[in-house]
């Protein structure tokens, strides 16, 4: 192990993390898609010369596949790297909208280190406006491959090269405008990182390398991984669609085996996975011995820390890597596509995969895991504004987060930092549409001892005819509960009365019609019947949990506080009353006895065995009306 | 005659209190304990001892003297005040109660904020959100819309109004924020909501986003407006008991770097609270460019947090994005970064096993192990008190130091290290003045500033101490300690101007001279009528106009200043060149020759700015370079241990050039002087700070 000097290291921790927040808020301020700006698609990493990722806020693309193709002896200062190939891209990239920058690190001649940045653009040609044209049937209708090139050679960039993909984009000036933001904000990152091989020599620098790396490693080890019981624990969770196929189950299978003295001491196998979609949810991951994959879901491991403190200081590094296994089932599955199969919404699975292996280790370790969440689906218009110019207004709006053994879900979150919903007065300046609510969607939180978070409760009035886009998953089934709670409400989009499915490249809407989006609540965790009554009484005055689902999921039975602003209740339990109760001006009071009966029976009429996970009412429409799936038990 | 114009610095321990006689240029400090139960009683207590030393320092017989003397306030001209009633309401997070009142439809805006995580990739598992500001059952929802332009979409529901107003009275809710979409574009809808509040609820304290932040993004603006609600009726209550006891009118610092008088300053409290903070950087750059260095960075070091800003051509750089606590405020405030390194920071083994420093702080109650009271942790200062770097004892000696705690903690430390106790120390000074650096690159770097251009102003009690190794680590020309390190915030509230910001979000691509004369005439006009009601004559009013613009699909917009006098095409062409070139220095591009790249105009700004005369640095001729004999001589550690002298700064004069190591103590504060450094007196009285060539 390595004998780096304690402060050093910690100085050199300090200024990579320094650097890594450096060029991100670089891009963050000069980048024009949306994607970048507001939701904040794009992360920086550094990487040492033998390719091992030092910084641990972010997730981040891979350089394997530049140094796959550029050897590092043959790099100059002032070269950047660039590619968005996924199929090129060692599983580094999961879409074609993904441009990553690549910039090396010189030290005494040498190459030390990379800055790598990648950022999804507006728009990189292909079928549909927005590049992810959810009803592709290959990556040729997604846009414009790019295998790693050299995009600037010795500082001067290649014209040629950006004419060719700028010419490609739909949004030529946004793509030309990101890929500056990038390129400059990596190359001030490399000169950093070069000030500090200069002041502490490339041996001592190296060293402290090595041991964040390893003290990742450790800690993982010992705090995370000690926490799961030993053994095989199988789990699966489902996308619904492909945007080419009716909706069925596209299964993503874990099979985790546990063995704390065994190198590595997590084998994470995912044979049973489905067959690759027709459809773009597949990705590419059986790469590089699926290191982007490790590094990508190791982060959930961090839930079994002992505080959500303690949780949020631990970084995910390169030290994850030697701690996991990947076994990946034949080519041909969505996690083993065959090129040229389409990738644009691998979220889908990538996402879900985060869920399953929270889901497998729910089952290892009894429960101390957080139920489910979804934080990723585009919704958005597109038409022409009035002054005929053709727009793309595309959103991320995160959702719920699941129930925690320690606290409630969190409403409308993302699983990307930073990502950030557009404001309103920000969109009703730029496109012709009125924002006429921003809310939270009542009841969308799974019910349970610690609620589930809710989702997004949004109202778009278009004031043009225009064109809706929706790629969502998570529209039949729901993020579910686990040990006891229930699942949360899936994503569901309304105009006017008519319902939109989860994945729609152009709905037409008329000037002067509501969208109506609701996005997923999290999965509840722990039973409802056990949550606190009062909790339940604030919800319902909140709005954020109805009197009709306090009384028939929690068992609370409520009445009306006094107070103006709540309108006099009459007698009786009709709807009236729990129309009423809501309104209460001071919020519900609990009628204790009346709850104390309510759960008694409500507990009583509930089966023997109950399967650990709630997967909500959509899953029987899919499952050939099995209520549950057979790795649903403990 | 009036002729004395006193300052008045409250910080957490100490009121500093500094007075000019602007007719001689005599300076006068003075030092009381801060009374956090009411500070009016150290400020009252601190305006006494100032006058009553000025009287002593001018002598029997003068005017001021004899008015000084009698203990009133005849001599003075003016009080200016820093205070941290505001700031720490907000750090302490004392913030309840609140009440807010929005557009129907939009309840949730504060649960929802902008749906983003801090920090890591996946935290959204397990984060865990902090209450907001005000929670979802104090808001009630108003029915009227506005859109972008202003114009009227839905008009105001009057009723719904009333029932707001009346549901707030009821249950004893009196501090409350208002806002409304789009009432940055046109506020009828506010004001028409504040009658009601006044008519239906007279009782209570309101904060309409229309006067508080007349800019778009209405999560921020919000917030801000609640800030300025929470912290109203505190500040209010402040000032009207200040100004009983002092019996005189008196102003207050700003955020902003200007000052604006009491009476007004309780209208936009919300601008306040980074007063304190604020009058160092000023202070700082007026010393700083009186030496001859326009362009600084100035660092203000005490107990628990270090304080960064950046100076450039004597103004202390802007920003709108600053946050206090965890509440974001867009007004305009100096920008400056607070790092969690200080004399009190704790030193500690991470799980992982490697030293850290801070942010966790001792505080000044227990504070380090070395004072004696109960510290349980080594600290910044125990570190350097072990290393021989600061004498064992503090105020020139009223109150001594344990040293030998501060030994057998660090000791300790280095034994779970498997270090030297030496090599330990020197590590958390190490770590702690990375921390520092990093600090000092975020808002050097991240603007596109060289921090190797910029000489440091190193002040506070703790700011001189890491002066070596930070001209080491980031490789600045030189650290300027002045005189009185501990002072520079009280000195920095004589050295302002009155200054109050108006801005217009006006977005549009293409800004029509007309609508440019029109926007930037009515913020001109407010103003003016600002600085006429402080009193100043129509011919002193200066106003500084800006603008922020972007290229069309940024989210975040540059700040340039705009040129004065009627917009012609000559001057949106050079507002234009100005955006190209700031974008370029601050990002390393720009689009000035390519016409593909639209420009959008954002926000015009206009400050009102009422100039006092700033007080003159005395300055003295320069004498011999050779320093008076040490006054003492010690054990201190650099690479190894060694007897270094020990200068008295008193004793030293302009010319006068110590050479490292040594170290240069004063009353409150300590430069220990590194081998390989100089520090060279400078006709002001500074000590600049240089690596030897």
């Amino acid at each position: 192990m390595s004998t780096a000097d304690p402060v050093l290291v910690e100085i050199v921790e300090g200024t990579l993390a320094s650097v890594e927040r450096e060029v991100e808020t670089a891009i963050a301020r000069t980048a024009r898609s949306p994607m970048i700006r507001d939701a904040h698609d794009f992360r920086a990493g550094i990487h040492d010369a033998r390719l091992r990722k030092l910084t641990g806020r972010s997730y981040s693309a891979l350089v394997q596949p530049v140094v796959r193709d550029f050897p590092i002896a043959e790099m100059s200062p002032g070269d950047v790297f660039f590619h968005n190939d996924v199929y090129l891209s060692e599983g580094g990239i999961g879409h074609l909208p993904d441009l990553c920058v690549t910039v090396p690190v010189f030290h005494d001649g040498a190459v030390v280190a990379f800055v790598q940045a990648f950022g999804h653009h507006d728009d990189i040609g292909g079928a549909v406006p927005g590049s992810m044209p959810s009803h592709a049937r290959s990556v040729f209708e997604e846009g414009l491959m790019v295998p790693p090139i050299r995009l600037w050679d010795r500082g001067v960039p290649n014209r040629a090269a950006l004419t060719i993909m700028t010419r490609n984009s739909r949004m030529p000036d946004s793509l030309a405008g990101d890929l500056d933001a990038e390129c400059s904000a990596c190359l001030m990152g490399a000169r950093r990182l070069a000030e500090l091989f200069a002041r502490y020599g490339r041996e001592a620098v190296e060293a402290c390398f090595d041991a964040i790396i390893a003290n990742t490693a450790e800690t993982f080890r010992r705090e995370l991984l000690a926490k799961i019981p030993e053994g095989v624990h199988v789990w699966e969770d489902y996308a619904e669609h492909d945007g080419v196929d009716p909706p069925r189950l596209h299964a993503q299978r874990i099979t985790l085996t546990v063995d704390h003295s065994a190198t590595p001491p997590l084998v994470v196998d995912f044979t049973g996975t489905s067959p690759q979609a027709r459809g773009p949810i597949n990705h590419a991951g059986d790469y590089a011995d699926g290191v982007f994959l490790k590094k990508w879901l190791a982060p959930i491991l961090r839930n079994l820390a002992d505080t959500p403190d303690r949780m949020a200081e631990l970084d995910v590094n390169e030290g994850v890597v030697p701690l996991i296994g990947m076994r990946f089932p034949e080519k041909g599955t969505l996690l083993t596509p065959i090129f040229p199969a389409p990738t644009n919404a691998r979220t889908f699975v990538i996402l879900r995969l985060l869920g399953v292996l929270a889901g497998v280790l729910a089952k290892a370790t009894g429960g101390r895991m957080p139920a489910d969440q979804e934080t990723i689906r585009y919704t958005g218009v597109h038409g022409t504004g009035a002054d005929g110019a053709p727009y793309l207004m595309r959103e991320v709006l995160g959702g719920g987060s699941g129930g925690r053994w320690y606290a409630d879900g969190e409403d409308t979150i993302h699983v990307v930092p930073d990502s950030r919903n557009i404001p309103v007065e920000f969109a009703e300046s730029r496109w012709p549409l009125r924002v006429e609510r921003l809310g939270l969607a009542r009841d969308s939180g799974g019910p349970g001892l610690h609620r589930g978070g809710l989702g997004y409760d949004k109202h778009v009035r278009m004031l043009r005819d225009a064109s809706f886009m929706s790629i969502a998953d998570r529209s039949i089934l729901s993020c579910w509960g686990v040990n006891g709670g229930r699942a949360g409400r899936p994503f569901s989009v309304e105009i006017e009365g008519r319902v939109m499915e989860g994945l729609v490249d152009d709905a037409p809407v008329r000037a002067g019609e509501v969208i109506r989006v609701r996005t997923t609540g999290g999965g509840g965790w722990g039973c409802p019947l056990d949550r606190d009554p009062e909790a339940v009484a604030a919800d319902v005055r909140d709005g954020k949990v109805s009197p009709e689902s306090a009384r028939d999921d929690y068992g609370v039975v409520l009445r009306p506080s006094g107070g103006s602003g709540g309108p006099d209740i009459p007698g009786g339990s009709g709807r009236a009353e729990l129309v009423g109760l809501a309104e209460s001006a001071d919020g519900p009071l609990v009628d204790a006895e009346a709850t104390a009966l309510r759960r008694a029976r409500l507990r009583a009429a509930l089966p023997g065995t109950t399967p650990f996970f709630d997967r909500g009412p959509g899953f029987p429409s899919l499952s050939g009306d099995l209520p549950y799936a057979d790795v649903d038990f403990m | 005659m009036r002729s004395v114009r006193i300052g008045v610095d409250t910080g957490g321990t100490f009121t500093d209190v500094v007075a000019v006689d602007e007719r001689t240029g005599e300076i006068t400090t003075v030092k009381t304990p801060s009374t956090p139960a009411d500070p009016a009683d150290g400020f009252m207590e601190g305006v006494r001892k100032v006058l009553t030393a000025a009287a002593a320092a001018a002598g029997a017989g003068t005017e001021a003297a004899a008015a000084a003397g009698a203990g009133g306030l005849e001599s003075v001209t003016a009080v200016v005040h820093g205070t941290t009633v505001a700031t720490n309401q907000l750090l302490e997070d004392r913030v309840s109660g609140l009440g807010f009142v929005t557009t129907e439809g939009f309840e949730f805006i504060l649960e929802i904020a902008r749906q983003s995580v801090p920090d890591g990739y996946g935290n959204s598992y397990f984060w865990v959100k902090p209450p907001r500001i005000v929670p979802v059952h104090r808001v009630r929802t108003v029915g009227g819309r506005l859109d972008h332009t202003g114009a009227e979409v839905r008009p105001f529901d009057v009723e719904q109004a009333v029932a707001a107003a009346r549901w707030f009275r009821e249950r004893g809710i009196t501090a409350i924020g208002v806002c409304f979409l789009h009432s940055y574009a046109n506020p009828a809808h506010e004001l028409r909501m504040r009658e009601v509040l006044a008519r239906e609820h007279p009782e209570a304290v309101v904060s309409i986003s229309s006067d508080v932040l007349r800019e778009y993004r209405e999560y921020e603006r919000s917030v801000t407006t609640l800030v300025d609600a929470a912290v109203k009726p505190t500040v209010r209550r402040y000032i009207a008991g200040l100004a009983d006891r002092l019996g005189m009118p008196f102003s207050v610092m700003k955020s902003n770097g200007g000052v604006l008088s009491a009476a007004e300053v309780v209208h936009r409290p919300v601008t306040t609270v980074l007063s304190g903070p604020a009058a160092g950087a000023l202070g700082a750059a007026l010393i700083a460019s009186t030496a001859g260095h326009p362009s600084v960075i100035t660092l203000d070091g005490g107990g628990t947090s270090t304080d960064v800003a950046v100076v450039v051509d004597g103004e202390p750089s802007l920003t709108t994005e600053g946050s206090v606590g965890r509440y974001p405020c867009k007004i305009p405030m100096i920008d400056i970064v607070t790092v969690g390194a200080g004399g009190g920071s704790i030193a500690w083994i991470s799980p992982e096993g490697t030293l850290k420093a801070g942010p966790r702080s001792a505080g000044a109650d227990p504070g380090p192990l070395c004072y004696g009271r109960g510290g349980t942790d080594v600290t910044v200062t125990d570190a350097h008190v072990f290393l021989g770097r600061v004498p064992p004892y503090l105020l020139g000696g009223e109150i001594p130091l344990d040293a030998d705690a501060a030994r057998r903690g660090v000791e300790e430390l280095a034994g779970k290290l498997g270090l030297s106790a030496e090599r330990t120390a020197v590590g958390i000074l190490e770590i702690s003045a990375f921390n520092q650096s990093n600090a000092i690159r975020r808002i050097t770097v991240g603007r596109g500033l060289d921090v190797r251009d910029f000489p440091m102003v190193a002040f506070g009690g703790s700011g001189p101490l890491p002066a070596c190794r930070l001209i080491d680590i980031l490789g600045l020309p030189s650290v300027l300690v002045p005189p009185d390190p501990g002072n520079v915030s009280a000195f920095g509230l004589l050295t302002v101007d009155v200054k109050d910001d108006h801005v217009r979000t006006f977005v549009t691509r293409d800004l029509s001279l007309a609508d440019a004369a029109d926007v930037f005439g009515e913020l001109e006009g407010r103003a003016a009528e600002a600085l006429t009601r402080e009193g100043f004559p129509a011919d002193r009013h200066v106003y500084a106009r800006s603008a922020d613009l972007r290229y069309y699909g940024q989210a975040y917009e540059v700040r340039v200043p705009v040129p004065a006098g009627p917009p012609d095409e000559a001057w949106r062409a050079e507002v234009l060149d100005r955006f190209h070139e700031a974008h370029r220095r601050l990002y390393g591009y720009g689009y000035r020759d390519d016409p593909r790249h639209g420009v959008e105009w954002v926000n015009l700004r206009v400050s009102g700015i009422g100039p006092i005369t700033r007080p003159a640095v005395r300055r003295r001729p320069y004498g011999a370079a050779e320093p008076p004999p040490p006054a003492a001589v010690r054990e201190v550690f650099h690479d190894g241990w060694a007897r270094v002298p020990i200068h008295r700064r008193a004793a030293l004069a302009p010319g006068m050039t110590v050479r490292g190591p040594a170290v240069i103590e004063e009353y409150g504060s300590t430069l220990p002087l590194h081998p390989g450094f100089t520090a060279r007196m400078d006709e002001y009285g500074n000590l600049e700070v240089r690596r030897e060539p």
